[in-house]
């Protein structure tokens, strides 16, 4: 049974329909690609399963088998899926440890009253989670960074923090939109081994949007394509990159496929 | 249970302890310097100063509450002073006309203004910034009229004669000895705010003062959280209120709760370094001296007030806080930098 799955997914903002009568399906345990042109629907995609935006009468998501359908997104997050934003939306006044603390909410298990009437067993458990954030920050490789106002890092590190910081929902599902744009090749490659080790570590499952292909044809198990809202392609990389379609929508029908192809390999 | 559980058990609970009293130490310390300062003030000086402490303490709970919902939560909000108000009243009337004693009134007072908080804070489930500031506004304009114009509430004589609190046959009818009670709740008042703020709680509030979609996408239930942050502030404003009330000579008057009064108390935020505790002590005591020090001039005050707020917000947006922040993230950092310098890309 897919973790997430889509069925006649839709999002119209006025006349336009950003997201059209779409059905994906994301395996357990895969790394699932979602490319097409800019203003294709991916991020409201994103946003729509997350519950930022509210999708079209008719709609219907589930996660693991629960329909999450315009569910509240904090509710989302609790249930396991965790996402990054293309423009990182971090809690820059904040510091690197407290944006995963702040990940790491939907486990805290002391209620206000806690806080108020036993201040040490708040500041136990605190320890407890700061112990096990620092574990992931040294994983990222944002350890030194701890005390630091999330606004004072690098582009590099804030796109690792906003990883970290989805990382410390401890998610089933991770989705990244576009979570290595600006890097340079190496911090790409660098970034990507991080995602991958933490898939493997934590048996995760994965959505990415990716501008890079090569990127997407190398890392990807299964990639859908999006044009206009709609789906014009799915399925492994290869066979996605040999589809008209898909070249089409890319590049244009300037260039014959061959040419087309060419420049997906690199 | 097993032998190595029954021997660190009791440690661990001695260490639990032990550090119980570590934590407070540093707070009753600072409790036991202070109790005398009324005797210092009067004798240094005269007792108008002593009264002036009185106002500090008040101002320090009000401005300690407003920066919960306003510099952590990141809620504009300028009906504090009505929630100040409705604490005041409640607690003066539920003790002049139904002769309750202080500490029946008072939390009385209390829970009416935590429950007025949250019908100031509905608004920001909807509203953000200057459209909540307006809302909000109305909100705590309203209260002030509704109690100029009700007899039962004072209407334009104010309400006289409200009693004075007493414990034990100790009754608190002077400035020194009321002054006992406003340091009790003042750093009873500071210390809790640092354990609500200084746990996940506060945490989520900052989160949605930074980013709200990125909070919720988190897990954390914003229009929850915001309630919560506006009931939070809204329970300080309400002791303010009730002590105020019952501070001799026990009278109050609806001209106590003007919008120049929430001026007052968003200059001492602002100075004090929004979502700063510290810092808006800081800016309680400061301002409270500047606005008692400049009462001649009460004509121009509003402008000073409101002319020093652009200035800060312009060229001091962190205010003091901030000043103090700087300077220990920069040593915290110079030491980590120093430490290692390899990291990520
Ligand atoms: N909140 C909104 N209000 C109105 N239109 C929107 C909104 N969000 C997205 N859109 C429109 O929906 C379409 C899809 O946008 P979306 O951001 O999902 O594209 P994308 O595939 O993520 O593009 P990019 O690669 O540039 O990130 C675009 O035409 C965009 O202008
Ligand atoms: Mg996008």
């Amino acid at each position: 049974m897919a973790l997430l799955e889509t069925t006649k997914l839709s999002k119209s903002f006025g006349g336009l329909r950003a997201v059209s009568d779409l059905d994906i399906a994301i395996e357990p345990g895969t790394i699932h690609g979602l490319i097409g042109p800019n203003g294709s629907g991916k991020s409201t995609f994103f946003n729509l399963v997350t519950g930022v935006y509210q999708s079209d009468p008719g709609s219907r998501i589930v996660f693991d088998g629960t329909e999450i359908t315009n569910m509240p997104s904090h509710e989302v997050g609790a249930l396991g899926i965790a996402r990054t934003f293309q423009l990182l939306r971090l809690f820059s006044d904040m510091t690197v440890l407290q944006n995963l603390m702040v990940g790491y909410h939907t486990h805290v298990s002391y209620s206000i009253l806690t806080a108020i009437f036993d201040r040490g067993a708040v500041q136990r458990y605190d320890a407890r989670t700061t112990e096990e954030m620092m574990d992931l920050l040294e994983f990222i490789g944002l350890a030194d960074y701890a005390e630091m106002p999330a606004s004072e890092l690098s582009g590099g590190q804030r796109r690792l923090l906003a990883l970290g910081r989805a990382m410390a929902m401890r998610p089933k599902l991770l989705m990244l939109d576009e979570p290595a744009a600006g890097l340079s090749p190496v911090n790409v490659e660098h970034f990507l081994a991080i995602v991958m080790k933490l898939k493997e570590k934590f048996g995760l499952t994965i959505l990415i949007v990716e501008h890079i292909l090569k990127v997407v044809m190398e890392t990807c198990d299964t990639v859908t394509v999006l044009d206009y809202g709609e789906k014009i392609g799915e399925g492994t990389p290869n066979e996605v990159k040999d589809d008209h379609a898909v070249i089409e929508a890319y590049l244009g029908q300037e260039m014959d496929d061959d040419e087309v192809r060419a420049i997906l390999r690199t | 249970m097993t032998v190595a559980t029954a021997i660190v058990r009791p440690f661990t609970q001695a260490v639990g302890k032990l550090s119980a009293v570590h934590r407070l130490a540093p707070w009753l310390l600072v409790y036991l310097l202070l109790l005398p300062l009324p005797y210092v003030l009067s004798g240094l000086f005269n007792d108008y100063y002593v009264y002036l402490a009185n106002r500090i303490c008040i101002f320090i709970l009000l401005t300690v509450g407003l920066n919960i919902v306003k510099g952590f939560c990141g809620q504009v909000t300028i009906g504090h002073v009505g929630l100040y108000a409705i604490g005041a009243v409640s607690s003066a009337l539920v003790s002049l006309h139904l002769g309750a004693p202080f500490w029946v009134s008072f939390p009385i007072g209390v829970l009416v203004a935590g429950v007025a908080g949250i019908i100031v804070g509905l608004p920001s489930v909807r509203l953000e910034g200057a459209y909540l500031a307006l809302a909000t506004l109305g909100l705590g304009e309203s209260v002030r009229i509704m109690i100029a114009v009700t007899p039962l509430f004072g209407s334009s004589t104010g309400l006289i004669g409200i009693p004075t609190p007493e414990i034990g046959g100790f009754v608190f009818d002077s400035f020194e000895r009321y002054y006992y009670l406003l340091i009790t709740a003042t750093m009873i008042g500071i210390y809790l705010s640092f354990s609500i703020l200084r746990s996940a709680t506060g945490r989520a509030f900052m989160a949605i003062r930074e980013d709200t979609i990125a909070a919720s996408v988190h897990g954390i239930n914003v229009p929850q959280y915001k309630l919560l942050a506006f009931v939070i502030s809204a329970l300080y404003a309400g002791a303010a209120g009730a002590l105020f009330a019952h501070m001799p000579p026990g009278y109050i008057h609806h001209n106590n709760f003007t919008i120049i009064e929430m001026v007052t108390l968003l200059l001492m935020v602002v100075l004090g370094g929004i979502g700063h505790i510290w810092g808006g002590v800081i800016g309680a005591i400061i301002v409270t001296i500047i606005y008692d020090q400049t009462l001649e001039f009460y004509f121009y005050q509003p402008l000073l007030f409101g002319l020093s707020m652009v200035i800060l917000v312009m060229f001091m947006p962190r205010g003091i806080g901030g000043v103090i922040d700087r300077y220990f993230v920069t040593r915290r950092f110079i030491g980590a930098r120093e430490g290692k310098t390899d990291g990520a890309p």
